[in-house]
Parts: structure tokens; C-alpha cells; sequence
């Protein structure tokens, strides 16, 4: 489905994180209808791009706009995000954490259960609806997960790293319904670290390094743009500056906790170890 | 009901229900605070009744070593399960030696030993016991019992001797008529005296430890698990997210708290029922001042607990925070106890925590002064605002998306 106009407009964002800067100068903009990957190594800042276009953070600078130039944060009832974690209620059925986030964006019960129930039976968990979700595998609460931001019928899907951790069929699941959606005219910001699920699934992809985007084109583009033969090649070629660390593990003690934790922090052994083990030999 | 109304009731709904399933919450919010006075009030005091029985159906076997043995103490103590053996006895030491007897009382061989050395008209005495033993406390508790009513017996019989009249002299100094007539206390005035002792204190650290836990999960807990991320990502703006959130956590502090004082006004119920307290008289003004007093505490606590557990990055660093800041109220609120409240200067109504303590305990007699209740109530409205902004300043907060988790 071939479509032009903008949906989602990302214009010379920059976000730092006190010295810390997790996106420089970030610019791209997303159709309506296209399916768009999001690729990069840990740390890269796929998810505070994700975190900036589902309005959970604002940028330091430049703009995340939704439609006619509206900041994103206001038009996030046009959003349906599922984040890494899932963010599911263990002490919610799987339907009551649906219609829960579903109310929140106004929609009628009658409504989300609806959609609900279509998508339900492409991903097989009509079933488990009204389960609590405790007990559900990894998979079943990403389905979960999807299910409950597609409940109000966004005009967007934000996923990150829908398929960490799941199992072969699971995964394969929710890359079905990624397709559906996309034949169904729906936009899809789909962030992975696996190249070949990216090329599987979206029209587009967008590397991410360090906090800049390193390219932004079809996988047939970037393979073809770059002299390579795979994706993976094109990735290696563009991504060649060693990955930074993420901005989460970045994060230090301060005050009263940093002199606390330097008092006991354990001694590591030095590098002399392999010289002592090559010795002993 | 506009969109916002809306999304608080949601998320405040949703913040219960999920709290309430699990059941030791239950346990925690409602078996806890109904039973804890009735057990304290009424078990309590019945099953010491019962302890109390038992050590006076005890046998205890109590030595009497003297050089003399006057009838009247000897049948005092025969009224009671004792058993008694006769020594006699002559002292060179101190009585209260335990001698050759320190053994034979430790490996409880005997309960106790009373020993009586009559000299120059005097009886010198001492109870070798145990008092680690409740045997031998008991029975030198009935010694003692005993060497009282033969004292007596003695004063009496020398006062009669010396040609006085004994109960002139013993008791020259007499309460006339009904003591408890003569206060112009009303029942109802001196209930609210007992409970404004009680009420405060209740309501002031149970409203800030049962919040402890719905604040947490509400907060730092929702970070850990991930979820809050989901719920940034909603429509919803942080102030909608605080004040669901910030009424979940007072629906379920406000029903411990209440079902806690239910269980004290049936307690006191109970115990009025026999005499040892009434039912407080209260005007209609000093109830409705208690409920806004209480309110503006439960805002002010509950915002500053799920703001100082928002600022925690995970659910151990708040309660490593919230648990040891239980201090900030007990100690304002045994300090309020012995605060005088006749005569009490007006700034003490200024101070955050002292200032609704004290206000229950005026309103709790009945007391309604204009004054005081200008003082307490502008600044606990301040106090409940700075925390609610602060709440408000810490939900807005980019990084509480993210966990060290």
C-alpha cells in the first residue's frame, strides 16, 4: 500500500540526559501505512526514540510531531505502544488490563472488546482473555501486550523489541500480525536488534548508533546504497564506532550513596590472572 | 463527568481492585485494623483475668522461719492454697540474707521463705523469693498480703490499747459523698479525654503505615515491574496519574483507618457497657472538623509517600525510605500526648503533624475555638499543598521511567 502523506514527523531531535546524550540530531519522518524498523545495538537509543515519539519523554530539542504539527504528547490517543517490558498487571486478567488501558484513551468497553477479540484470534489467545495474567510465558504477555494497544485502534503502533525473549512460534506470531496490520493500512515503528526480523517485516529501516541515525532506506536501499550483499553486511559497515554503553547502565551513584558505595565496594582481581594461570601451566 | 474525572476514577479503580486481590492485603487493610483494639481492649485484659485465676488457684509452699508465730498471720494465710512449714529460727545476720536459703529458693525446692525476728515490740521481716519465678512471686505477693492484714491488726490493737479511737485516727482525713459526683465533667466530656489519648495517635501513624504499602506498589513498584512506562505512554497527563493514584492509596488507608476506629468504638462499647467509659458528646461542628482535619492529613501524608516512593528508583530503596520515616510521626505524635491543651500557646496549631494531633485532641472534648481551628486549618492546607506539588513535581520527573532493576 503505497501512501505519502506524514504521519509522524521527527525534526532535529536531540535529548540529553543531564552530559549524557542518548540522540543527536535526529530527523525522519514516518508515512501512514508504512511499516518502519527501528535497528540498532543495545544502548543505541531505539528505546528513548520510541520513549520520544510515545510521548514519554520531551525532546531537549527540535520536535516529535503527530499529524498537522502537533506535539506528539498531545495527540497520544493516536498512539498504541507496546514497551519492552510488556507493563502488564499480574493481578489483572488479561482483558481487564485491555480495557483498563482502553478506558484510559476513552474508548467504550464494547468497542475495545471488539478489537480486542478480532486480533485475539490471529494471535490464539481468546482463551486466555480472561486469565490472570501471573501466570502467563513471556509470549503470551507480549500478545497481551499488543492486544491491549491495539484495543482502541491507534493510528500508530509503537513496539519495542516485540519478539526479546520469545520462542521461535510466538515470535513468528506477532510478526504475523505486524503483517496484518500493515495490509490492513496500518504504521508500525518496529524496534529490533535482529536484522533479518527487520528485513522480514518492515518497508523501511532506520539504523541507530550511538544516538544518530546511520541510515535510513529499504533493506534492498541500504544493501545496494553501501556495496554489500546482506543486510548484516550494510549493518556491520555503518555501525563500525564501538557501541556505548546504555544510558540506564550509565547512570551513577551520587551524595551520601557514592562515598557509602565506594567505602565497600569488593576489590576485583587484576589482569595478573592470566599471566598466573599461563605461569602454573 | 469530563474526560479527566473519568481517567482519575479509572486509574483509581483499577489501583484497589488490583491491590484488594491480593489477599494479604485484605489481612493487612480489614482483619487487622478491626480486630487490633477489640484483641487489646477486651481479649487482652480477659485473658490476664484468666492468668490471674490460675496463680490464685496455684499452690505454693512458703517456709516460715521465727522465733515467734502470732496466730493471726499464720490463719490469714491458710485462707489461700498454701502450704506452710515451720522453722524456728534465730538471726544473727541480716534478714535479708539469703544464706544457706539462696539454693534451695533458686532450684524452687521452696517458693519463698518469710522470715520474722520479733524484737523490742518489733517485728523485723524479710521474703526470701524468686522473682523470676511466678510461683515465688505469687507467693510472696501473698506473704506480703498478709503481713499487711497483720500490721493492721497490730496498729489497731496498740491504738486501742493507748486508749484512742482507732478509725479517727487511722483515717482523720474523708472524701464526703460520691467522689465522681463532684466532677462537672460530663460522662460524655470525660470519654472524649480517654479517647483523645487514643484517637490521635490511631489515626496518625496507621494512616501513615497503612499507606506505606499501597504507595510503594503504586509507585516504585509499577517502575520495577515496567508498567509504568505503558501508562506514560497514555493520554493521560502525570497530575491525572497522581491524583488516581494518590486516591487509590486513600480509598485503602481511609477503609484500614476506619474499620481500625470502628473496632476502637467497639471496644469502648464494650467497656462502657460495664461502667469504665462513656460515650463521647460531640457537637455536630467538632465531628465535622474532625472529618476536614483528618483529610487534610490523609492529602498531606499520602502525597508526600508516593512522592518520596516515586523519587526511589526501585521498591527496596523506597521502603528503606518510607519505613524509618514512621519516626516523623510517632514521635510528634507521643510529643502531642503530653502537650497541655489549657491554655496552649497558638503556634503549636502551626506546626505540620503536631497541628491535626492537637486538633483532634481539642475537637475530641468538644472544644471548638475559632482561633486555633483558623491556625490548624490554613496550615495543614499548606502543608497538604506543598506535598501535593511536590507529589506532582516528582510524577513529572523524565527518569521515572526508567529502573535500575
Amino acid at each position: 500500500m503505497a501512501v505519502d502523506n506524514i504521519l509522524l514527523k521527527i525534526s532535529s531531535v536531540r535529548k540529553n540526559f543531564n552530559e549524557v546524550i542518548a540522540l543527536d540530531n535526529v530527523s525522519f519522518d514516518i508515512k501512514s501505512g508504512e511499516v518502519v524498523g527501528l535497528v540498532g545495538s543495545n544502548g543505541a537509543g531505539k528505546t528513548t526514540l520510541l520513549r520520544l515519539m510515545s510521548g514519554v519523554y520531551r525532546p531537549s530539542s527540535g520536535s516529535v510531531t503527530l499529524g498537522d504539527d502537533t506535539p506528539v504528547h498531545l495527540m497520544r490517543d493516536h498512539l498504541g505502544v507496546v514497551p519492552e517490558s510488556t507493563g502488564l498487571y499480574s493481578r489483572l486478567t488479561a482483558w481487564e488490563n485491555i480495557r483498563y488501558h482502553s478506558r484510559l484513551y476513552g474508548i467504550d468497553d464494547s468497542v475495545s472488546w471488539k478489537r480486542t477479540l478480532k486480533f485475539a484470534q490471529s494471535l490464539d489467545m481468546e482463551e486466555n482473555l480472561s486469565r490472570y495474567t501471573k501466570g502467563f510465558s513471556r509470549g503470551m504477555r507480549q500478545k497481551t501486550a499488543l492486544l491491549r494497544a491495539l484495543a482502541h485502534g491507534p493510528k500508530v503502533l509503537l513496539l519495542d523489541e516485540p519478539t526479546a525473549g520469545l520462542d521461535i512460534t510466538s515470535a513468528r506470531t506477532v510478526r504475523s500480525l505486524v503483517e496484518q496490520i500493515k495490509l490492513e493500512g496500518g504504521t508500525v515503528v518496529y524496534s529490533t536488534h535482529q536484522l533479518f526480523e527487520a528485513q522480514q517485516v518492515c518497508d523501511r529501516i532506520i539504523i541507530i548508533h550511538n544516538g544518530n541515525v546511520m541510515a535510513d532506506g529499504s533493506p534492498e536501499q541500504l544493501i545496494n546504497d553501501n556495496g554489500c550483499e546482506t543486510l548484516e553486511e550494510a549493518y556491520v559497515m555503518l555501525t563500525q564506532a564501538k557501541a556505548r554503553v546504555r544510558f540506564e547502565d550509565s547512570i551513577s551513584d551520587k551524595g551520601l550513596t557514592k562515598i557509602w558505595n565506594k567505602l565497600f565496594r569488593p576489590k576485583t582481581p587484576n589482569l595478573q590472572l592470566n599471566q598466573d594461570v599461563m605461569e602454573d601451566e | 463527568m469530563s474526560k479527566s474525572t473519568q481517567r482519575i476514577k479509572t486509574i483509581a479503580k483499577k489501583e484497589v481492585v488490583e491491590f484488594v486481590r491480593d489477599w494479604r492485603t485484605i489481612v493487612a487493610i480489614i482483619i487487622i485494623p478491626i480486630l487490633m483494639f477489640p484483641v487489646l481492649f477486651i481479649v487482652f485484659p480477659v485473658l490476664l483475668e484468666s492468668e490471674a485465676a490460675e496463680l490464685d488457684n496455684k499452690v505454693v509452699n512458703i517456709e516460715i522461719q521465727s522465733n515467734q508465730y502470732p496466730m493471726y498471720l499464720i490463719e490469714s494465710f491458710n485462707e489461700s492454697y498454701t502450704k506452710l512449714t515451720y522453722v524456728n529460727a534465730t538471726f544473727n545476720d541480716s534478714l535479708s540474707l539469703p544464706l544457706s536459703d539462696l539454693d534451695r529458693v533458686r532450684n524452687m525446692e521452696i517458693d519463698a521463705i518469710l522470715r520474722l525476728n520479733y524484737t523490742d515490740d518489733i517485728w523485723y521481716y524479710s521474703v526470701i523469693h524468686l522473682s523470676t519465678s511466678e510461683s515465688s512471686t505469687e507467693a510472696k505477693n501473698r506473704i506480703i498480703s498478709s503481713l499487711i492484714t497483720f500490721e493492721n491488726n497490730i496498729t489497731e490493737l496498740r491504738i486501742s490499747e493507748g486508749g484512742l479511737e482507732v478509725d479517727s485516727t487511722l483515717d482523720p482525713l474523708r472524701w464526703d459523698g460520691d467522689m465522681s459526683k463532684a466532677d462537672v465533667a460530663t460522662e460524655g466530656e470525660q470519654a472524649g479525654l480517654i479517647l483523645s489519648l487514643f484517637i490521635p495517635l490511631v489515626l496518625a501513624i496507621w494512616t501513615f503505615s497503612s499507606a506505606i504499602q499501597p504507595s510503594i506498589d503504586m509507585t516504585a513498584g509499577e517502575r520495577e515491574r515496567g508498567t509504568l512506562e505503558a501508562l506514560l505512554g497514555l493520554p493521560c497527563t502525570r497530575n491525572e496519574l497522581l491524583l488516581g493514584k494518590w486516591l487509590g492509596v486513600a480509598t485503602i488507608t481511609g477503609v484500614g483507618v476506619l474499620l481500625q476506629i470502628v473496632g476502637l468504638l467497639f471496644a469502648i462499647g464494650y467497656l462502657a457497657s460495664s461502667d469504665f467509659i462513656g460515650i463521647p458528646a460531640l457537637s455536630i461542628g467538632a465531628i465535622i472538623l474532625i472529618i476536614i482535619s483528618i483529610m487534610l492529613f490523609a492529602v498531606m501524608v499520602v502525597a508526600l509517600e508516593l512522592a518520596l516512593a516515586m523519587r526511589s528508583h526501585s521498591v527496596k530503596e523506597a521502603g528503606s525510605i518510607l519505613g524509618p520515616a514512621i519516626i516523623l510521626i510517632i514521635f510528634p505524635a507521643l510529643f502531642t500526648q503530653v502537650i497541655n491543651l489549657d491554655g496552649i500557646e497558638s503556634f503549636w496549631f502551626g506546626i505540620p503533624v503536631i497541628n491535626i494531633l492537637l486538633a483532634l485532641r481539642e475537637l475530641l472534648l468538644d472544644r471548638v475555638i475559632i482561633e486555633h481551628v483558623a491556625i490548624w486549618f490554613a496550615s495543614s492546607v499548606l502543608y497538604a499543598s506543598l506535598a501535593a506539588y511536590y507529589a506532582a513535581k516528582q510524577f513529572k520527573r523524565e527518569d521515572i521511567v526508567t529502573t535500575l532493576s
